[in-house]
């Protein structure tokens, strides 16, 4: 691994102020309000309670965000020039991807790290290996995200249209159940839709499918649905991803 | 300063029957349309051509960023990904290609870092005239600055060959004539430098030898000199009156001032050296409205190509 690429890396993204809000204080401040300053918060789910089901998806949520500048701005970069100037030194695609990679899994350490703190110390509460298997389980299926981030990237080939795929992270995220417990119709769409599943597993220590709704627990969905959902969206996202990176392999 | 290059016999570009197309909406586009072309070790060679004649894919392809449809380049007797990868072929590319929201300094570091070995972080920033902007955000930096810095990433490997596609493009004269200035100090150190540009004096204040391209093809390759002359000249223009015009044109057909004849219209343009004798032969023949121009450089390779398909 490249330490120096790394460490200039993640300084880039440190330095992007407006992206590190997004990143970081609205996961943080939205857990705050849904989550941590709600009465019902102390209510008992599954092994922990709604408190600890809130911070986990605030903190999904910040990674997916996270995940998905890191891919779009890798795959606006390269269009814009930079894929040639890496072109003209000894570091091949390989190196460029797994620095990208370890990137996107450190930056969404930062939504993660910071909301979970917050829960620490504002009644979250559940056993040990649900806190560690929920914050895995969330980074892992936000590292497929950089692949959504980097499809948008490589189609529109513009900063601001990886800002419009973050954006869009907002309603995806409200399809995914994320911020508001959807019921009926709606919840029969969200299930299709591509945070649903990993959001879902990523709650799944906590609440063993349980979901949440606005007059208490309504119904569950078993682990299948999620693991279909989810490992649906990786390869849709995965086969996007190649398909575009060859199409622009042609001139750049 | 430097270490010379290896003596392995090899020339430091060969290029062999390449040729490059690329798919479009209307068939495949040829942009380079079998080249052959050897430059030695040590040589300072301009590419010289319009826009579009095909110069960017040629210098793309012996830097590896793209693979010839057909036909074979080497440079310094090895594939151009593997001479990349040694080191010992690097390029100043044309705009682009820069995080803008890196420091100067940083973008060094970042790209020396991906070599095993490498001239120095301070040794390139001084040597392009960077040191005073170390600090300085690349998105703060003019053209000229940022193609300082393209030509600080170029030096890090300490290449034997360097290429440099439009390198004044955007500059101003006071930073374009800077940057010769810097780049002579690098040719004095042995390097062999290919540069492509459609500035006519830049080739010619620069370059030992011309390769001239359009249309794909190598329409002249020799030293400087040879080809300035074929590619200077004035265009005359004037108008003959419909009973003078034939006799006219068969007599010009005659005159070895006249390299060139386009009718258009009632006007004839004619491309020659020596405009004077060319004038005075013209209004000799009965022509008007005489109008002698400097021909401009797409009008010189008009020529060449022309010469070179006839």
């Amino acid at each position: 691994m490249n330490t120096t690429y790394l460490r200039i890396e993640l300084a880039r993204v440190g330095r992007d102020l407006v992206s590190m809000f997004f990143i970081a204080v609205m996961p943080a401040f939205f857990f705050i309000i849904f989550g941590a300053s709600m009465e019902y918060g102390a209510y008992p789910i599954g092994n922990g309670n709604v408190s600890m089901h809130t911070m986990i998806s605030m903190a999904a949520f910040g990674a997916v965000v996270a995940t998905t500048g890191v891919g779009g701005m890798a795959a606006v970069e390269r269009m814009q020039g930079w894929g040639r100037q890496l072109g003209l030194t000894p570091m091949s695609d390989g190196a460029y991807v797994r620095v990208k990679t370890t990137v996107a899994f450190t930056i969404s350490l930062i939504p993660i790290g910071l909301v979970y703190l917050i829960g620490a110390f504002t009644g979250a509460s559940a056993p040990g290996w649900v806190w560690a298997a929920s914050a895995a389980i969330v980074m892992l299926g936000a590292a497929v995200f950089s692949l959504y981030g980097l499809i948008v990237g490589l189609l529109f080939r513009s900063e601001s249209a990886v800002g419009a795929a973050s954006g869009a992270l907002v309603i995806l995220a409200f399809l995914g159940n994320i911020f508001f417990p959807l019921s009926g119709v709606m919840l029969t769409i969200a299930k299709f839709t591509p945070l649903y599943g990993i959001i879902g597993l990523a709650r799944y220590p906590l609440t063993d499918g349980a979901l949440v709704a606005t007059e208490g627990v309504g119904g569950s969905d078993p682990l299948w649905v999620l693991l279909a959902n989810s490992l649906t969206w990786t390869v849709i996202f995965a086969v996007g991803a190649v398909l575009l990176v060859r199409r622009g392999r042609g001139r750049q | 300063m430097r270490t010379p290059p290896p003596a392995d016999g090899a020339p430091a570009v060969q290029l062999d029957q390449v040729v490059k197309e690329f798919r479009s909406t209307t068939g495949p586009v040829r942009a380079v349309d079998g080249i052959d072309l050897t430059i030695g070790s040590g040589e300072i060679v301009a590419f010289l051509g319009p826009n579009g004649a095909g110069k960017t894919t040629a210098l793309d392809m012996i830097l590896g960023l793209t693979t010839p449809t057909s036909g074979t380049i080497s440079v310094h007797g090895q594939a151009p990904r593997h001479a990349v990868a040694a080191g010992r072929v690097s390029a100043v590319l044309q705009t682009g290609g820069l995080l803008r929201d890196l420091t100067v300094a940083e973008t060094v570091t970042l790209i020396a870092s991906t070599y095993a070995e490498h001239a120095g972080i301070g040794s390139v920033i001084e040597r392009a005239g960077l040191s005073e902007l170390a600090g300085r955000k690349v998105s703060k930096c003019s053209g000229g600055e940022q193609q300082r810095l393209r030509f600080a990433l170029a030096l890090l490997p300490d290449p034997d060959l360097l290429i440099l596609d439009e390198p004044t493009a955007g500059m101003d004269v006071t930073a374009r004539r800077d940057f010769w200035e810097t780049m002579r100090a690098e040719a004095a150190s042995g390097r062999t430098i290919v540069f492509a540009t459609h500035y006519l004096e830049e080739a010619d204040s620069f370059a030992q030898r011309i390769v001239m391209v359009a249309g794909g093809r190598i329409v002249a390759d020799g030293a400087t000199e040879e080809i300035r002359t074929r590619a200077t000249g004035r265009r005359v223009s004037v108008t003959f009156t419909p009973g003078t015009r034939a006799e006219a044109l068969s007599r010009l057909e005659t005159l070895d001032a006249v390299h060139a004849i386009t009718p258009d219209g009632d006007r004839v343009h004619l491309r020659a050296l020596d405009s004077d004798a060319v004038a005075r032969a013209v209004l000799d023949l009965g022509g008007t409205d005489l109008l002698v121009t400097s021909g401009s450089l797409d009008d010189a390779f008009t020529t060449l190509t022309q010469g070179a398909t006839r």
